[in-house]
């Protein structure tokens, strides 16, 4: 089965100017009171406070389309359901934009772990409120060209990380500056001389790189990781130190400091580096001190361009199918010479380190049946699956069909079957109709290396005639990962195939960036479905097999016969 | 209350297929066989009346057979 790389940057196109936001509130009130073809939609009490609408989710082509074909149902429940449905938006900031300096960073320590062929960090600082009045809008900056590579941006109070994420805004470049601010938006006012010790952990995608660019086959890969000894903070902080972790103790190279602190610079025990702690009281926000450092790293640099995800609900077949369609690319070093079977031969026979993918170990839910493993050519049969015994995981061990060196691609799409009962309950209470689905978001394969996805799209395929749908990641007292949730594009679409005739009610969630720090995390989807919505099928088939009838018994009674009337 | 917290609270009502999967060939089989017979029987004595006994039930042994075969091939609609 051929798998064609789809354009990844599609509903871009999102309706934000005011009067395009008119025009599409005008269809899709049209389709909400059935002027679209049908009647019986009615404009229900709870879905007609635009005001309660931070931003309609569906993209006014889309909208256009759906009426132009007169599908004023499928457009009016996909409305009914967005009442939690988000489009992320960017805050615009003006020019020459500076964050008042109403806050200053006491302490300030900065963990940044390179064991990952991502940058995990996390920043503990303690943040104190230094104006007069209270204030709980704290910005934190970053590069324009890195921004949008920042994946699981999550700040909680680090002494009460159980009360759950802070609520974070994403603002637009300020173009004098450059920078791009994430604003955390505190639960409460913090007063005039009063602390808080925050807790920022993300990720940073496609932030290393190999040096030399090229290598042999047989070469030993290193990366290279560039930052400033300054935390790009927008406050000024009095102390601040970063700690690096490294894959191993073979760092070839370093940055050493002068004259930024006494002693030597950094500090170093095993794999772990320490730069700072340094006196900044007066040093001014946003300045840089670049810090260079060259570590091993004989492992893949995992990079997925694009994750396409489906999760298909079949109440009749009490089935969850998921469909995962990779297309990946290992932006390790280069082969500098032809790739050679023989020396790769060697390698695999001596199990030693190497910059190509080898092999993807990916973990199953237990319960799963039926794995597949397709790409562009066919079934790869170098694949073997481990079935769950019990409670333990099962393993899917994909080979791919030739090792994926750095530079190289390689797209294929997995699935497998699990029973629909361990992730769907019926709501508790008198509505029978409303259905709970509790789902990972992501799976993915599970590697030492981690995987970085540059862009996500889930989609979950609920049964036909599936109406007010609403969703929610699950949070826990740690990050799982995802950005918040304002920072997940959903909307609602429907799909046709087998068997349909309205389409299933679709919930599409895409996510730029994200690593496979989201890996298990979990969303809940909530759905009504009716008896007579899954009906619908056999109902169908029903009414077109008696139409024959009928149509046979019909036509059997005219009278073709010559004969003298 | 969040959806989680639904979904803890739905814990002694997880969705039940009509049919398992296990059986959804041997019913969807049966239920086409059935509307096979009851279509054939039909075409030999096309009534008004052969319609409501033969024809009706024949029509919704199709539909739901139809439905319950299609499972069982492995394409969950």
């Amino acid at each position: 089965m051929q798998v064609k790389y789809k354009n990844a940057r599609l509903s871009k196109s999102k309706v934000t100017a005011t009067q395009d936001e008119e025009k599409l509130l005008s269809i899709s009130r049209s389709a909400q009171c059935g002027r679209l073809g049908h009647p019986s939609i009615q404009w229900g009490p709870r879905i007609i406070s635009y005001a309660s609408f931070p931003k309609l989710d569906l993209t006014l082509p889309h909208l256009e389309f759906l009426s132009i074909l007169n599908l004023g149902e499928i457009v009016s429940s996909s409305l009914c359901a967005a009442t939690n449905l988000t489009t992320p938006s960017r805050l615009d900031l003006p020019s020459g934009f500076k964050p008042p300096q109403v806050f200053k960073n006491t302490n300030l320590v900065r963990n940044t772990n390179l064991e990952k062929s991502y940058v995990r960090e996390t920043i503990n600082v303690v943040v104190e409120n230094v104006d007069n009045q209270p204030q709980n809008e704290y910005y934190v900056p970053f590069p324009a060209e890195v921004f949008d590579r920042i994946a699981g941006f999550e700040v909680r109070d680090k002494k009460a990380p159980n009360k759950g994420r802070f609520h974070v805004d994403a603002t637009e470049a300020v173009p004098t500056s450059g920078n791009q601010y994430f604003v955390i938006h505190l639960p409460e006012p913090l007063e005039p001389k009063s602390q808080i010790t925050l807790r920022i952990s993300y990720q940073v995608l496609s932030a290393l790189s190999p040096l030399p660019a090229t290598i042999t086959q047989d070469d030993k890969q290193y990366l290279t990781y560039s930052f400033s000894a300054f935390m790009p903070s927008a406050y000024v902080t009095d102390t601040q130190k970063t700690k690096l972790k490294f894959p191993s103790a073979i760092v070839s190279d370093y940055t050493t400091t002068d004259g930024l602190k006494s002693g030597s610079d950094p500090e170093r025990m095993g794999a772990t580096y320490t730069y700072g702690p340094y006196d900044t009281a007066k040093v001014a926000p946003g300045t840089e001190h670049p810090i260079t450092v060259r570590y091993e790293f004989t492992k893949p640099v995992i990079t997925v361009n694009l994750l396409e995800r489906d999760l298909e609900v079949s109440h009749w077949g009490g089935n969850l199918a998921t469909e995962e369609r990779y297309w990946l690319r290992n932006n390790a070093s280069q082969l500098a010479n032809h790739f050679s079977r023989v020396k790769w031969t060697y390698t695999n026979f001596q199990k030693a380190p190497t910059s190509a993918v080898r092999e993807l170990t990916y973990p199953l839910v237990p319960g799963s049946v039926d794995p597949y493993f397709i790409d562009d050519i066919g079934n790869v049969s170098t694949s073997r699956y481990r079935p769950s015994v019990g409670k333990k995981a099962g393993h899917l061990e994909l080979k791919p069909r030739y090792p994926v060196f750095g530079g190289w691609n390689y797209s294929f799409r997995i699935g497998w079957n699990n029973e629909l009962s361990s992730f769907l309950r019926r709501a508790a209470g008198v509505n029978s109709d409303s259905h709970i689905l509790k789902v990972p978001f992501l799976e993915g394969p599970k590697m030492a290396e981690g995987v970085q996805y540059e862009r996500v799209v889930v989609r979950v395929i609920l049964p036909e005639g599936a109406h007010n749908v609403r969703f929610e990641t699950v949070e826990g007292i740690n990050s799982n990962g995802l950005p918040g949730a304002n920072s997940i594009y959903a909307r609602l679409n429907s799909m046709k195939t087998y068997m349909d005739t309205l389409g299933r009610t679709t919930l599409t969630l895409e996510v730029d960036s994200l690593t496979d720090e989201a890996r298990d995390a979990m969303m809940v989807v909530t759905y009504d479905h009716s008896m007579m919505d899954a009906l619908r099928k056999p109902f169908t088939i029903f009414a077109g097999l008696l139409t024959l009838f009928i149509a046979a018994w019909g036509i059997g009674k005219i009278d073709v016969s010559i004969k003298k009337r | 209350m969040s959806l989680n917290e639904v979904w803890e609270a739905a814990s002694a009502t997880p969705f039940v297929p009509l049919i398992s999967k296990d059986s959804q060939f041997t019913v969807g089989f049966n239920l086409l066989l059935i509307a096979l017979i009851t279509a054939t029987l039909f075409g030999l004595n096309r009534s008004f009346l052969g319609i409501a006994s033969l024809g009706v039930p024949a029509a919704l042994a199709f539909g739901f057979g139809a439905v319950f075969m299609i499972c069982a091939a492995g394409v969950y609609v």
